[in-house]
């Protein structure tokens, strides 16, 4: 039971984390790794408005998330636009992006163990003889909410289908008038967002410390290659293959060895099943 | 609608379209005929702007250098600078070689990512439209659209070209690799896209056979330039054209 609940939460987690970098990826092919700098800049600009400005923690975070939207956008329309369609330097300029962002942060002062964001709903419940708290499971809530927002949004609304489009055959999407440096720069901002949303979520449960950002990079990597470069119903099956796995892993062998399941998963997926577990695409175009 | 002229593509040094000189009047059916590596294919992207992105794509990653000279005028104004997503949003629509439909897709969600530039009330007269034109579609709905046999992406492609809104269609090979009995569906469809919408199109083949009874007029490519021209009934009659593209 307490495998259960946790794994589920922790699956959650690692997928709220992944999204906003498996759908950047998705749709421009651009691998954001920026994306970790951006979930610690969400972290930041929360506890800001939060502690000093002293606004409300729901309005604290809707102004960090669309800072992080701008972020993004920003990063994409100044930097990243330049050099879209160049994988060397795509991953040279976004990773310099997000260590400039990272270590400005550390060396304006933002260390140590000071930082901390409230959680939503102080309090626990006891779920099957287990105790959780309730922050958790928001957190499960706010996940399922997230992945099945973007599923509809991605589904059913006309700049979603044109992502999906332009995510499948930028060229093809170009001449229905999809213009992909458009649709690259919303898909950057959304994903941002969705960094900066994650943060929010599951910042509560620990400290705002610049090292996240690089675990964040390399937990979101792990479930987009686990589950498919491109593929976001991919990244979200592998959370939950990863998060279990953690959590077994803390429960069998324990906590110290967490983080090697990520990197163990990376390097089995890539010798065992290069393009992931839904590399679906290829297959397709074998066929045809 | 459409007149361009002089037109020119180099990739690097080779020469894919030597002084070419389309004319396309408000609905006519144009066709361009001509062999495997005439430049029909990069006429179309050009007159689309596709060629832009090529060549963009092409510059990142250090490939082949493209120049792309001449005059593209289209309603009466200059769209040789204009870029690719704002000559479809004026109606300038291609429907590419080798159909390249969304694979992952559903026939009904090709249609609808097809929808982007029109407006929710134009995407599902549109829709409806397409359904109409191409029955066969109409139980397909749901399948992806990678599971599609050839001929069904081609109605799919069109069908997708369409829901762009479309005032000029380029139609790029549509007949490539399909049965006769598909061949004629897809002609006697252009046909009526043209009768009933008021779409002027732009259609390459490399067999003029097939295509020939339904055109306006024909220009022949050979070697990237334009060797010939006139009316459906002149190509009909010129001996050259009937032992070259009729195999007569």
């Amino acid at each position: 039971m307490e495998i259960l609940i946790y794994g589920t939460i922790n699956s959650i987690a690692l997928a709220l984390m992944a999204l906003g970098f498996a759908l950047v990826y998705g749709i421009s092919r651009i691998p954001n790794f920026a994306h970790g700098a951006i979930y610690v800049v969400a972290g930041f600009i929360t506890w800001t408005f939060l502690k000093v400005v002293g606004l409300g923690y729901f309005l604290s975070a809707l102004i960090a998330i669309l800072v992080t939207g701008i972020l993004g956008a920003l990063i994409y329309r100044f930097m990243l636009i330049r050099v879209r369609g160049m994988a060397i330097s795509e991953i040279i300029a976004s990773y310099a992006i997000g260590l400039a962002i990272l270590e400005g942060l550390r060396w304006g002062g933002f260390k140590g163990m000071t930082y901390t964001l409230p959680v939503f709903i102080a309090g626990s419940v006891t779920l099957g003889g287990v105790p959780v708290d309730i922050h958790r499971l928001l957190l499960i809530g706010i996940g399922v909410a997230v992945i099945a927002l973007l599923w509809l949004f991605t589904h059913y609304t006309r700049i979603g289908l044109a992502l999906r489009g332009m995510a499948q055959d930028e060229r093809a999407a170009l001449m229905l008038g999809i213009d992909s440096d458009r649709m690259a720069l919303l898909a950057t901002a959304f994903g941002s967002m969705l960094a900066g949303l994650a943060a929010i979520v599951l910042l509560p449960l620990g400290n705002i410390v610049v090292e996240a950002g690089y675990n964040v990079l390399i937990l979101a990597i792990a479930v987009c290659i686990v589950g498919g470069l491109g593929s976001w119903m991919g990244a979200v099956l592998a959370a939950f293959l990863i998060g279990f796995a953690q959590i077994l892993t803390v429960v069998y062998l324990g906590s110290h060895y967490q983080m090697v399941v990520a990197l163990l998963a990376i390097i089995f997926t890539l010798i065992m099943r290069p393009s992931g577990l839904f590399g679906r695409q290829k297959e397709l175009e074998e066929r045809v | 609608m459409l007149d361009a002229k002089g037109l020119m593509v180099f990739y690097e040094n080779m020469l894919a379209l030597n002084n070419v000189n389309i004319l396309c009047k408000e609905n006519q059916i144009v066709g361009v005929f001509g062999a495997n590596s005439a430049g029909k294919s990069t006429l179309m992207y050009t007159l689309s702007g596709i060629m832009e992105d090529i060549k963009k794509k092409e510059e990142m990653a250090g490939g082949e250098r493209i120049t792309v000279s001449g005059k593209i005028q289209y309603k009466g104004i200059d769209i040789t600078k204009l870029r690719p997503s704002e000559r479809a949003r004026r109606g300038l629509i291609l429907c590419p070689e080798r159909r390249r439909i969304f694979k992952e897709s559903s026939v009904l969600e090709n249609l609808r990512i097809g929808g982007y530039l029109a407006s929710p009330a134009q995407a599902n007269k549109t829709l409806d439209y397409v359904f109409k034109l191409f029955p066969a579609l109409v139980k397909l709905k749901k399948r992806v659209g990678g599971f599609l046999s050839g001929g069904e992406q081609q109605m799919l492609a069109i069908g997708r070209a369409l829901m762009a809104q479309p005032k000029l269609l380029l139609l790029d090979e549509p007949l490539l690799g399909l049965s006769p009995l598909m061949q004629a569906i897809l002609i006697r469809a252009t046909k009526v896209i043209r009768d009933e919408q008021q779409i002027s199109i732009l259609v390459t083949e490399q067999y003029a056979r097939p295509v020939l009874p339904i055109v306006d007029h024909a220009f022949i490519l050979e070697n990237g330039a334009a060797v010939m021209e006139g009316s459906r009934d002149e190509l009909l009659n010129n001996p050259d054209v009937r032992g070259a593209y009729f195999g007569v």
